[in-house]
């Protein structure tokens, strides 16, 4: 039958079965009411990334994010610890701070003029106890603390989730990963500016994938840039290496060379910088490093990177992207986009990582644009009743089967995760969509799974 | 480059300000009708073309505009690898191709720092439609531009383009501002 029902166990069962075998029903990425699941069972539970520490100098500085749907305040104490609050005003819900950033002491709302110091507490109740009188106990009135705050490698995550694990633990083995990304120089790594923002037609599951797990569509849909010689100059040259499966929907692909040895050695970082990551860095990172040409993947569920090499001018220089997909529905996101670079690189280099970023992605991107493109079309025929179908009749399902019975996980890979011997494999895709539907099915399925 | 001008401006005459209009007029031509290599032939070898962030502050922390971080930051060499690539057959983006307009409004001249420059400020309205999509696209903001006299021909010798919104509604920048 073609008549949309609700999601319920028996189309969750079905769709369990498809994403087993590599098939990913179309119906179900940009379904409202799979939306309304995943708003609330991955967004409202999971941790997200808000921001770099690097963005939050001193004390009074904040920043105001999203958690999707949620406005977050995100402030350095005084006595110099990252809170983050609902941005919402007790007294009546206002949006309380509605600029990106900036320094204060407090917080005053604009409608009744309530205000809030950087921990949070109420500190301001205009005509306070001649009209609230003796019991109105300020401490009630505090601004809303997000659940659970954490960092790694001066990353800020938040979850809305009181129950959330650890935050080590959640980013479980993608941690040693990090450490090669952010933890190599001395003094990490540093936000430029501030993060571009734009919107797109997209789907944020999409737009992770192709990020985190999709190497493949790089030698089609990016090979303008292999032309012109911004990217590396061999067409295949994000297949070589490896895709390595992590836990939680984590993953990442490292690409190396024909040879498996990047011609960029430690991506281009200028050679002053080796003996720190030497120090910095374990044997086995260095290993990875070293060989590497670009580093890229995603943490789960919509917090992605990029560390490769491109060049405008023709040389190839190396950064590092952080971005979220800030889902604003099915089928909208918000692309939060952030430039870094070692604290410790020098200035000349700095400023033509810079160059190479603006040059390769965010909105203006050489190879971003393109990928917007490809987006967008996966929206425009989302509406499709064969695709609709529930049923399957039609057999509407994604082809997630890259790689299959071809590769095998090599032995000895010196990092933590299954990895697997190209990066043209939909393993970490498939691990990514494991995970978003277990989420997603959390409480409807239980039954069953108990009684098997 | 600061625009402060007096009003009404004695320090262009009305000539020299429509030359510079149909200048900036007809580059909008180009652009809109795909001539990039023609439109990459009216900057000058030295060009610093550059799109800072909008952003949205408190009065009390000062310029809204945040100079650090940019969509464009190019010299004539890049913007020429920018170009390249729209003339290949992957640039998808622009394949099918877009169609767009540069509104180009409120045009303000004064002599620059050199006896051959002139400032010029300008308001952008550009819109485009893609495919078939119903919804027009759009992005609005000011450019501050250095338009330069090269042998008897005015050339683009800087652009800043600010745009007005902090986030930006276009789903990609495939465009020249
Ligand atoms: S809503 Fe903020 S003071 Fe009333
Ligand atoms: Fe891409």
């Amino acid at each position: 039958m073609l008549v949309k029902d609700s999601v319920n166990k028996q189309t969750l069962q079905k769709l369990k079965e498809k994403l087993d075998k590599g098939l990913m029903p179309q119906w179900a990425v940009t379904d409202k009411d799979i939306y309304e699941l995943e708003r609330r069972q991955i967004f409202g539970k999971t941790w997200q990334f808000l921001g770099h520490e690097s963005e939050l100098k001193e004390p009074g500085s904040y920043v105001t994010r999203w958690i999707a749907s949620d406005p977050v305040l995100l402030v350095k104490t005084n006595s110099g610890e990252i809170k983050a609050f609902l941005n919402s005003c007790t007294h009546r819900g206002a949006h309380l701070c509605t600029a990106d950033f900036g320094k204060k002491k407090t917080f005053t709302c604009p409608y009744h003029g309530w205000s809030f110091n950087l921990e949070g507490e109420l500190v301001g109740v205009v005509s306070g106890k001649k009209v609230y009188g003796e019991k109105m106990i300020k401490d009630e009135w505090g601004l809303r603390p997000i659940p659970k705050v954490g960092m790694y490698q001066g990353l800020i995550f938040a979850s809305l989730d009181h129950q959330a694990m650890p935050l080590e633990d959640y980013l479980g083995d993608m941690k040693w990963y990090l450490d090669i990304l952010l933890g190599r120089s001395d003094g990490g790594m540093e936000v430029r500016g501030v993060p571009q923002r734009w919107t797109a037609q997209a789907n944020w599951k999409m737009t992770q994938e192709n990020f985190a797990s999709d190497p493949y569509h790089v030698q089609t849909n990016h090979r303008s840039t292999v032309e012109l010689g911004i990217s590396p100059s061999d067409p295949n040259f994000a297949s070589y290496g490896h895709q390595i499966v992590l836990g939680n929907g984590h993953g990442l692909s490292i690409m190396t060379s024909a040879t498996g040895k990047s011609p960029y050695k430690y991506q281009t970082l200028p050679e002053s910088m080796w003996p720190m990551f030497q120090r910095n860095l374990s044997p086995e990172q260095n290993e990875i490093f070293s060989n590497a040409t670009v580093f890229v993947g995603g943490m789960f569920p919509n917090l992605a990177f990029d560390s490769p090499v491109h060049g405008m001018e023709g040389e190839m220089i190396n950064y590092l992207n952080l971005r979220i997909w800030r889902p604003l529905g099915p089928d909208k996101v918000e692309v939060w986009c952030w430039f870094l670079i070692d604290k410790a690189a020098p200035e000349e280099y700095k400023e033509k990582a810079y160059k190479s970023y603006v040059g390769s992605f965010g909105p203006s991107g050489t190879l971003e644009q393109d990928d917007t493109e490809v987006w967008a079309r996966i929206i425009q025929v989302s509406d499709a009743l064969m695709m609709e179908d529930k049923e399957l009749s039609y057999n509407n399902v994604n082809n997630y089967l890259l790689g299959e019975d071809v590769f095998e996980p090599v032995e000895n890979f010196p990092g933590p995760g299954v990895a697997y011997p190209s990066t043209y494999t939909d393993n970490l895709a498939r691990s990514i969509q494991k995970r978003w539907f277990e989420l997603i099915s959390k409480g409807l399925l239980d039954e069953e799974e108990d009684s098997q | 480059m600061s625009m402060e001008l007096q009003f009404p401006n004695t320090q262009v005459n009305s000539e020299l300000q429509h030359e510079i209009t149909q200048f900036l007029y007809h580059e909008a031509y180009l652009l809109d009708h795909h001539m990039y290599q023609e439109w990459h032939d009216l900057l000058t070898d030295d060009i610093i073309y550059r799109m800072p962030l909008r952003v949205t502050t408190e009065r009390r922390d000062g310029s809204n505009i945040v100079d650090d971080m940019t969509y464009f930051e190019e010299t004539k060499k890049s913007l020429e690898t920018r170009v390249k690539r729209l003339y290949t057959k992957s640039a998808w983006v622009e394949d099918p191709r877009t169609r767009q307009r540069h509104y180009i409004t409120n045009i303000m001249i004064k002599p620059g720092a050199n006896s051959d420059e002139y400032n010029v400020r300008s308001y952008f309205y550009f819109k485009r439609s893609r495919a078939s999509e119903h919804q027009i696209e759009e992005i609005i903001g000011e450019r501050e531009d250095i338009i330069r006299k090269v042998d008897g021909q005015w050339r683009i010798a800087a652009r800043t383009i600010i745009p007005d919104q902090t986030v930006l509604t276009v789903m990609n920048l495939s465009m020249f501002l």
